[in-house]
């Protein structure tokens, strides 16, 4: 079985300013990359938040099961420290602050 | 600077050129897609140029049009040129009558007429109506077939080209020209530096996934063709898209591989099982069509494998290295792992390792 073909990384928070949120954008804090220099790698990429529900969903090529994705991608990075801004197909929602967002290595460029 | 159809609107023609010019002018407009965006003067040019020619030929004439109608100070450049002969029949020359104003050119008709030197070029004189209608052959309205019983004569007359079952309410207005839109199989296809016949790549997506292959060649439809080799980790001859794939620094020697020609796109197009057609009372009994791998396909891998595995073998464990998969682990960082050096060189591999 392949192991792990992901990355971690860490909803943040959204796009903001001091007062107001932009919830069609998040900020993702990827594990191990600390510095603007580093998130090149990470541009493109494809990000996914995976949860579990109650009932079961339909997969492509497995039986159904309880895992459920919200699909985005990174678009720019985010200040000096590595952070990066990432966009969903639907919003994150806000009780994800604080947890895991799986990074793939596809679309890859290397 | 040749404007869209609006600009022709604008443009008169009737205002620029005499009367008994007006209806050629609109015959040339209905050749399908090609005036619509040359300007009138142009098309001026060419019914001088047609008079005495038939018009049935209007894609071979546009093309020296279409240079005339530059008009760009590189034409002006070119002014010495025009007497130098050209060997070469049909090479396209830029504009030889640079534009003073736009759309008005410097040279007159019939200066452009020596300056082309078209008293020298001979175009294929038109057939004669007789010589046409030897060549034309009949073209075939109906055949007759065959029935299977006797009656009616025993055969019928089939139309080959039959009238159309309906037509449409409204008068579709002909597309515009598009300009660069190229389909599917035309388009320009790119390959990675990083990829190159034998180097070894991870698969990202798929159920084989994580796996390591060994890039083949790129197909026709810009999917990379790759192999396991089977016999090491269960990946047959498959496509891969560019960008589901890792490209590791890894290459195998397989420049003295030949790959056979018949692996195609076609040859890997994913096969429409049939659906079983239910009657009545039969719904749960008929089965379902199962895809099944045919023998072609094995007889191709086992050629490829035994063509591969030995140049495989030949690298020192390459073989544990197509066997392993690749996963992230933890501590390893994505950005310096892959993207700074990309993979760990195999020389630096060791079993266990990802």
């Amino acid at each position: 079985m392949s192991g792990r073909l992901w990355c971690k990384a860490i909803f943040a928070g959204y796009k903001r300013g001091l007062c107001k949120q932009r919830g069609h954008t998040a900020l993702l804090k990827i594990e191990g990359v600390y510095a603007r220099a580093e998130t090149e790698f990470y541009l493109g990429k494809r990000y996914a938040y995976v949860y579990k529900e109650k009932n079961n969903t339909v997969t492509l090529r497995c039986k159904p099961n309880k895992a459920r994705v919200i699909w985005g991608k990174v678009t720019k990075a985010h200040g000096n420290s590595g952070m990066v801004h990432a966009k969903f197909r639907s919003n994150l929602p806000a009780k994800v602050i604080g947890h895991r967002i799986r990074v793939v290595l596809y679309p890859s460029r290397i | 600077m040749c404007g869209g159809v609006s600009q022709i609107n604008h443009f008169s023609p009737r205002l620029l050129c005499p009367w008994y010019f007006v209806t050629t002018i609109g015959t040339l407009t209905r050749t399908p897609g090609l005036f619509y965006l040359k300007n009138v003067s142009t098309a001026l040019f060419l019914l001088c140029k047609m008079v005495g020619e038939k018009a049935k030929k209007p894609d071979t004439k546009e093309k020296p049009a279409a240079k005339k109608a530059g008009g760009d100070a590189a034409g002006a450049a070119k002014k010495g040129d025009p007497k130098v002969k050209k060997p070469k029949k049909g090479r396209p020359h830029c504009s030889r009558n640079p534009g003073l104003v736009r759309e008005i050119g410097r040279y007159s008709q019939s200066a452009m007429y020596s300056r082309k030197v078209l008293y020298k070029r001979k175009y294929s004189a038109a057939k004669t109506k007789v010589e046409k209608k030897k060549k034309k052959e009949k073209v075939l309205a109906t055949v007759t077939k065959p029935l299977g019983s006797n009656k009616n004569g025993g055969t019928w007359v089939v139309k080959l080209r039959k009238m159309p079952r309906c037509y449409p309410t409204e008068d579709v207005p002909r597309k515009l020209l598009s300009h660069g839109k190229k389909p599917f199989s035309q388009h320009v296809r790119k390959l990675r530096a990083s990829i190159t016949p034998g180097t070894v790549l991870i698969i990202l997506t798929g159920c084989h996934k994580g796996k390591r292959v060994v890039f083949l060649k790129q197909l026709g439809s810009s999917l990379l063709l790759v192999t396991g080799p089977l016999a090491l980790n269960r990946v047959p001859l498959q496509r891969a898209h560019q960008k589901f794939v890792i490209a590791t620094s890894t290459k195998v020697d397989i420049s003295k591989v030949k790959i056979p020609k018949h692996l195609t796109d076609a040859y890997f197009k994913k096969q429409q099982l049939r659906k079983p057609r239910h009657q009545e009372g039969e719904t749960f009994d008929t089965e379902k069509e199962k895809y099944e791998i045919t023998e072609q396909h094995k007889a191709d891998q086992k050629t490829m494998d035994s063509k591969l595995l030995p140049k495989i073998k030949a690298v020192p464990q390459l073989q544990g290295y197509l066997r392993s998969q690749f996963s992230l682990r933890n501590g390893f960082f994505e950005t310096g792992f892959l993207c700074v050096a990309l993979e760990p060189i195999l020389a630096l591999w060791r079993p266990g390792w990802p």
